[in-house]
């Protein structure tokens, strides 16, 4: 069944996935299998250009940019790559192409990224924010609260892992507001943002195979560029929904805590082995 | 970013007073020691009264230790080398240099992310066949109160160690706890056998260890050998900054190049790699051939840095079957054939390892030959275990390079396999399973005879499986009870934690249970029993769902078949317990050493 395709549409979803390999921290690539995908069992196909360091596409003819999180030795590579880049890809969020940008990824995005310790970094600018780095890491798990016109309110889950505190400026709404975790920066009680079709996350998991909805809001405003209003033929979506499901509590039940390592109870850590037998 | 782990429960002890009384208490030759010269009469007394009160003192670790280990074990608390470490820690932070220091042949230490246990286990095998009394620390308890406890549990009540002539001890060591640990015990070689990204919500980044070990080597004496992997960059470099002797191992056989061929994932995404560019100069490297994730012969095109040429080369390695691994080795003595009895590329490494440092040691070749041929594997690592007519075999896999490699393995012939995943989220584990969506299962798509999907995230699994190209249909998911992390807050808030996010926990657990309500993908009936009403799950769980995955993965594996368990860390243990009820493995804090 999850290899069917569905009846072809004849639609093509044109995906450009910035830097597939140097920002690939947390097993981010599960975003691109979402899309694609999801797209597949509804017969849409899917063009995937892999755009790496030096290279200087048009990204106004991409309708999906995919951007994920790297570690601060891979961040700064990109961000001086970026600025080669960053004219055109600003065009393409003015040109209400679908960003989808993750951890670094969504720092990157925004004016500037100034870590804890070393140089500033420079962003695209194409969201209206900026980061610090603080000197405590937020590594938990993390449910928000979204809303959108097409789908109402709706949670997502996944697992923040960051020391970046992220402020956002008046030209950029937040994402969604923080059920449980920390967010852009622990205080405001906001996560993400959001401006035209471009979404920043801190969420990982990777955020969008457990948010089908998520996922099917970006392929839907993707396609719309060119397209028009598509409908998209629901799913099964039952394994989806079961994890979702587990996120959720699992974000509940450590809320509060910084690091989910960290508020584990004291006999899971004095040997792994007597975890077990509480299961 | 900065270095993050979880303060361990009883960290403060070790570090701060160890530099205190540790070289008065160095009575083996070739070691520094003060200087007695420069001491005076009355000095001399006091040293001799503080070097009393200190072997009192440590003889007071060794009993506490010990009596808190036998309590443990009649508890049922765990196996108890831990705790034996921890006390005697707490009563002496010393204890592990105070004892190590009286081993004959002194200690190795094999560190990295993945193969430590089975390095120490070729290693204590090599050894032992060469005739020396091998002391190790229980696999997975490499943190330094698993030291001190492995040490403890053989000293005697005088604060000594028992038949510590003709003794070494070998030690697997957590990447980050390296530093001390290298402090402590001062070894005569350090192995590292590799470096991947593991568990980021407890390391931090990958970069972070790296920099941890690099300040580490510059500060290890002269005396210690540096084992290390030529064809890990990460590991390789660390030689440069060495002061000591160093010893590489690699791959010389170019056969077993993947570029091209697989390394790039499905759908023309990327493997995990965790280690890309220069370690000197930040160009990605450039690869001759890759052998697996970022092991392989590679050049920074942009500085010149290069693989450092092995000392102890794999020439050729040949599959004779599924788990034997035909090798041809060279170091600068010997050129012979190794049988490895243990499947994968990754194993070849860490015999490598084990080869270099009984070289390093001075150890002849027939042990070297006879202790990997003979190595009987450890818990998890390949071991095979009879269960009514079907074989079994857990391969543990703890991270995506691990993972990707036991599915390459497994599945690169093309051979239907019978599989049981068990996916955790323990803190042993890491509470982030993103990791999973590194793995290519869509190596295995298709080749899976039977599936069974189970752990305390089997829903995430399930999931990524869903999206490799699995149909659900064609999975047994039987996860542990969905309210387990709620259970775990409730249950055993640690001391001084207590109110937080209690009343909380409380309130949550009350609403009805989302994810088994909904549930409609094939959940087994005894999973569904386990997820029954929260009042009834109350401590203890009535039958949790290992036993019931185990059960379900065994009966659709046909008698006469293998069933390839492949689990993660905790994981493992659980199986491990689950095999000992059975009365099919033994304690596992019965072991062999």
């Amino acid at each position: 069944m999850t290899n069917e395709q569905g009846k072809d549409t004849r639609l093509v979803l044109r995906i450009g996935h910035l830097y597939p390999q140097l920002m690939s921290v947390a097993a981010d690539r599960g975003n691109l299998f979402a899309i694609v995908k999801r797209c597949k069992w509804r017969g849409i196909k899917t063009a995937i250009d892999q755009i790496f360091v030096k290279q200087t596409p048009d990204f106004t003819q991409y309708d999906l940019i995919l951007f994920h999180g790297g570690a601060d030795r891979e961040m700064e590579v990109a961000a001086r790559d970026l600025q080669a880049k960053a004219p055109s890809l600003r065009e393409a969020a003015e040109a209400n192409t679908v960003f989808l940008a993750v951890c670094a990824g969504y720092q990157l995005l925004g004016h500037s990224y100034k870590p804890f310790e070393g140089p500033e970094l420079k962003g695209v600018g194409i969201l209206d924010l900026h980061t610090e780095g603080g000197s405590t890491r937020f590594m938990t798990h993390i449910a928000i609260e979204c809303e959108f016109p097409e789908c109402g309110k709706q949670v997502l889950v996944g697992y923040e892992n960051h020391s970046g505190r992220t402020y956002l400026g008046p030209g950029a709404q937040p994402l969604g507001r923080v059920l449980a975790g920390w967010g852009n920066n622990g205080k405001d009680g906001y996560e993400g943002a959001v401006y035209k079709n471009v979404f920043g996350t801190y969420l990982h998991g990777p955020v969008l195979p457990k948010n089908p909805w998520f996922t099917d809001l970006l392929i839907t405003r993707a396609l719309a560029r060119r397209y028009g209003q598509v409908e998209l033929p629901p799913l099964d979506d039952s394994t989806e929904q079961e994890a979702h499901a587990a996120a959720f509590k699992l974000a509940m039940a450590f809320k509060g805590t910084v690091s989910a390592i960290d508020a584990t109870p004291w006999r899971e850590r004095l040997s792994p082995g007597s975890a077990s037998r509480s299961l | 970013m900065q270095q993050h782990r979880p303060s361990p429960v009883i960290s403060q002890g070790p570090n701060q007073s160890e530099s205190r009384g540790s070289r008065w208490l160095r009575p083996k030759k070739g070691r520094p020691e003060a200087k007695p010269g420069s001491v005076t009469g009355a000095a001399r007394a006091g040293q001799r009264s503080r070097r009393r009160r200190l072997s009192l003192r440590a003889a007071l670790a060794v009993i506490s230790g010990r009596a808190a280990g036998a309590l443990s074990r009649r508890l049922r608390l765990g196996g108890g080398t831990s705790i034996v470490g921890l006390v005697a820690q707490r009563l002496y932070p010393d204890i592990i240099r105070h004892l190590a220091a009286q081993l004959e042949h002194g200690s190795v230490l094999v560190t990295g992310t993945n193969g430590k246990t089975t390095t120490s286990g070729f290693l204590a095998a090599i050894l032992r066949d060469a005739g020396l009394r091998v002391w190790r620390n229980r696999e997975g308890a490499n943190l330094l109160r698993g030291v001190a406890g492995a040490l403890v549990v053989r000293a005697l009540p005088s604060g000594n160690l028992r038949r510590a002539g003709q003794a070494i001890s070998v030690f697997e060591i957590d990447e980050a706890v390296m530093p001390q640990a290298v402090r402590l015990l001062e070894p005569r070689a350090a192995v590292f056998i590799n470096l991947f990204r593991d568990q980021l919500d407890r390391y931090g980044e990958v970069e972070s260890v790296a920099a941890l070990w690099r300040q580490m080597v510059k500060g290890l004496p002269e005396t210690t050998t540096l084992v290390l992997n030529a064809d890990d960059p990460t590991t390789a470099s660390l030689g440069e900054l060495a002061r000591g002797p160093v010893l590489y191992f690699g791959l010389e056989d170019l056969t077993l190049d993947l570029s091209g061929q697989d390394g790039q994932g499905t759908a023309g995404t990327y493997q995990a790699v965790d280690s890309r560019s220069c370690v000197r100069c930040g160009s990605d490297y450039r690869y001759s051939a890759r052998f697996y994730s970022h092991m392989g012969h590679y050049q920074c095109p942009h500085c010149g840095l290069e693989r450092p040429a092995p000392t102890v080369r794999a020439l050729q390695v040949r599959q004779d079957t599924f788990d034997r691994l035909r090798v041809t080795v060279e170091t600068p003595t010997q050129l012979g054939e190794i049988v490895i009895p243990l499947p994968g590329l990754y194993n070849v490494y860490n015999a490598l390892a084990a080869i270099a440092v009984a070289q390093a040691l001075g150890i002849s070749w027939e042990p070297i030959v006879s202790g990997i041929e003979q190595f009987k594997p450890a818990f998890g690592r390949g071991e095979r275990v009879q269960v009514a007519g079907r074989t079994l075999r857990l391969l543990l896999a703890k991270n995506p390079t691990g993972l990707n490699e036991v599915l390459r393995t497994l599945f690169s012939e093309g051979t239907p396999r019978h599989m049981l995943f068990v996916l955790n989220d323990n803190i042993a584990d890491g509470r982030d399973v993103s990791w999973i969506w590194d793995v290519d299962f869509e190596r295995a798509q298709g080749l899976t005879a039977s599936l069974t999907v189970a752990g305390t995230r089997a829903f995430d699994l399930a999931l990524r499986l869903k999206y490799a190209g699995f149909a659900p249909e064609e999975m047994t998911i039987i996860p542990s009870t969905p309210l387990r992390a709620l259970e775990e807050l409730i249950g055993s808030q640690p001391r001084g934690r207590k109110g937080r996010g209690r009343g909380r926990a409380r309130h949550q657990q009350q609403q009805p249970d989302a994810v088994a309500a909904k549930t409609s993908t094939k959940v087994s009936p005894a999973a569904e029993e386990g997820a029954a009403s929260p009042q009834e799950r109350a401590t203890p769980f009535p039958g949790y769902g290992l036993a019931t995955a185990l059960e379900r993965a065994i009966e659709q594996t046909p008698v006469g078949e293998t069933l390839f368990i492949v689990p993660t860390y905790t994981g493992l243990l659980e199986l491990h317990r689950e095999l000992e009820r059975r009365g099919l493995t033994p304690h596992y804090w019965e072991g062999r050493d």
